[in-house]
């Protein structure tokens, strides 16, 4: 067996914790979260981490497909809005 | 006149033969060729385009009646236009354009006025709305019906519900960011 595979994703050991508290309150709140790091985890899909990019909490809604990815990834620490003037925003 | 916005931005020449190179606006920068005929920002002038390549993310256009690289170099620092109502007008329910969005009033769900939006951005995770805060500060709010209930362009405004962080004990140790 590989060794990344029986080692696991990796992930900062107070993230379930904050997962399921926020999941047993039951509120629509944002989690608040500064490990870039962690990998997104199944149990984490639905709910909205506001991960920090040493400046703001940029909230992230976890979906499917996001499983796999590391939080960072959805929070650029260096940003460029761009121009797009027919870009397309669509409410989810 | 109605609103216009603008599409792209004539940067530099390319060749002799009075093509010009554009900075595109638009969501694939070859679409510009779409808008034409475009005019500058003061209105005077219309500008017929058309693509003729891509190089270094910028598009490559010969302009209608420019057919020299000294008449095309005078164009550098044009701005191209177009009015509001040329870009796409289809759009599917709950679907809205980037630049219609930009400047919108912010309001909270009782009516108070709470900023105006700057930018819209998409990092992977769905559309994210980055609002001014008005006296000052700003706030991110994921473009959502739960976040954002109503969006009015016609009256120039949207009603938001702002995010309600969990509380988090380690907040200190990392700062209080």
């Amino acid at each position: 067996m590989a060794r990344s595979v029986w080692k696991g994703p990796f992930l900062d050991g107070y993230m379930l914790g904050k997962a399921d508290k926020a999941r047993a309150s039951g509120r629509n709140e944002v989690i608040k979260i500064w490990s870039r790091r962690s990998t997104i985890l199944p149990q984490f899909v639905g709910l909205t981490f506001g991960v920090y990019n040493g400046q703001k909490f940029i909230p992230v809604l976890v979906t499917e497909n996001m499983i796999g990815h590391k939080f960072g990834e959805f929070s650029p620490t260096r940003t460029f809005y761009g121009h797009a003037v027919d870009k397309k925003a669509k409410r989810k | 006149m109605g609103p216009r916005v603008r599409v792209g931005v004539i940067v530099g020449v390319h060749g002799v033969r009075g093509a010009v190179r554009i900075k595109s606006f638009t969501e694939e920068p070859a679409d510009i060729g779409y808008y034409s005929p475009m005019e500058d920002e003061a209105g005077g002038t219309k500008f017929r385009l058309k693509v003729t390549g891509e190089v270094k993310g910028l598009v490559i256009a010969t302009l209608e009646g420019i057919a020299d690289r000294n008449a095309a170099e005078a164009l550098k620092g044009t701005g191209l236009w177009v009015p509001r109502e040329r870009l796409p007008g289809r759009l599917a329910e709950d679907e809205f354009l980037y630049s219609d969005l930009i400047g919108l009033v912010v309001e909270a769900v009782d009516g108070k006025r709470l900023g105006t939006v700057k930018a819209v951005a998409d990092y992977g995770a769905g559309d994210v709305l980055d609002i001014k805060l008005e006296p000052k500060g700003d706030m991110m709010v994921p473009f959502t019906k739960d976040s954002v209930p109503e969006v009015d362009i016609a009256g120039g405004r949207l009603v938001v519900v702002p995010p309600v962080y969990a509380p988090d004990e380690n907040e200190e140790r990392n700062g209080g960011a």
